[in-house]
């Protein structure tokens, strides 16, 4: 069972997925735009800003990983799943079926398990 | 499978594993002190395989389906209990295992349902690099 200390620094680990989800939402916004030359693709507010979130992933992972054990770090990152799909069906007007719906049940059934068994 | 593909998808597999090893080099870190020569060493190799895990993945995408490289990305997953155990003497439970077989078949089951517009316009998210 989780203690409020791990449960902290799991969400600290979350934190920095979600972040890293935005920051693959802005890339592909960057990338549906067209620019007037090939160095404009990737030197734009749009692109520095996401890579500047991208980085600041990384330091909270680092962080995280003072307390949560690396074998959990895979297990969150799957939540990613989830936030890329909220953000394609609400940004990107994707749709849902039901074989992704019991996919992420089952991603964040597993996480549950993990975090109360493990 | 195609021969071709199976080179392919042990490329995809040598990537991922090397991925994987950005989790040690975190791990590394967040025992250092921050900023500290080492910590900075540390992050300079966090840096270095997600760079090498990224120009790996955009070049394996041309040869191998989305999906299938999507559905492959879950052995992260066993990576990090291997390396959880061998490196740091993680501990390994009944719970954590059956926790983590969830998970994969979630991952699986999740690109595996990727319908093919959706893997399109994955597939037009080659240029903006990592393909979490």
């Amino acid at each position: 069972m989780m203690d409020k200390k791990m449960l902290l620094y799991s969400g600290i680990l979350l934190l920095g997925v979600l972040i890293g989800a935005v920051s693959q939402v802005m890339l592909k916004k960057a990338a549906m735009r067209t620019y007037p030359s090939r160095i404009r693709e990737y030197l734009n507010p749009l692109v520095i800003f996401a890579y500047v979130l991208f980085v600041g992933t990384t330091f909270l992972s680092i962080f995280a990983y003072r307390v949560i054990p690396l074998s959990m770090g895979p297990i969150l990152e799957a939540t990613g799943y989830i936030y890329v799909t909220v953000f394609g069906i609400t940004l990107f007007h994707e749709k849902i079926n039901r074989q992704k719906l019991i996919a992420l049940f089952l991603i964040i059934g597993g996480i549950v398990v993990y975090a109360l068994l493990g | 499978m195609k021969k071709g593909n199976l080179k392919y998808l042990l490329i995809l597999h040598l990537m991922l594993m090397l991925y994987s090893l950005s989790g040690i080099a975190s791990k590394w870190a967040a025992e250092e002190t921050f900023l500290s020569v080492r910590f900075c060493l540390c992050y300079a190799c966090i840096i270095a395989l997600l760079g090498v895990y990224a120009i790996g993945w955009q070049q394996i995408i041309k040869h191998l389906p989305l999906t299938t490289a999507f559905a492959n990305k879950s052995v992260t997953i066993v990576w990090g209990v291997i390396w959880g155990v061998l490196v740091f003497r993680e501990a390994v439970t009944v719970g954590k295992v059956i926790g983590a077989v969830m998970v994969i078949a979630g991952v699986v089951l999740f690109a595996k349902a990727e319908p093919k517009k959706d893997s399109e316009s994955m597939a037009e998210e080659k240029e903006t690099g990592d393909p979490q």
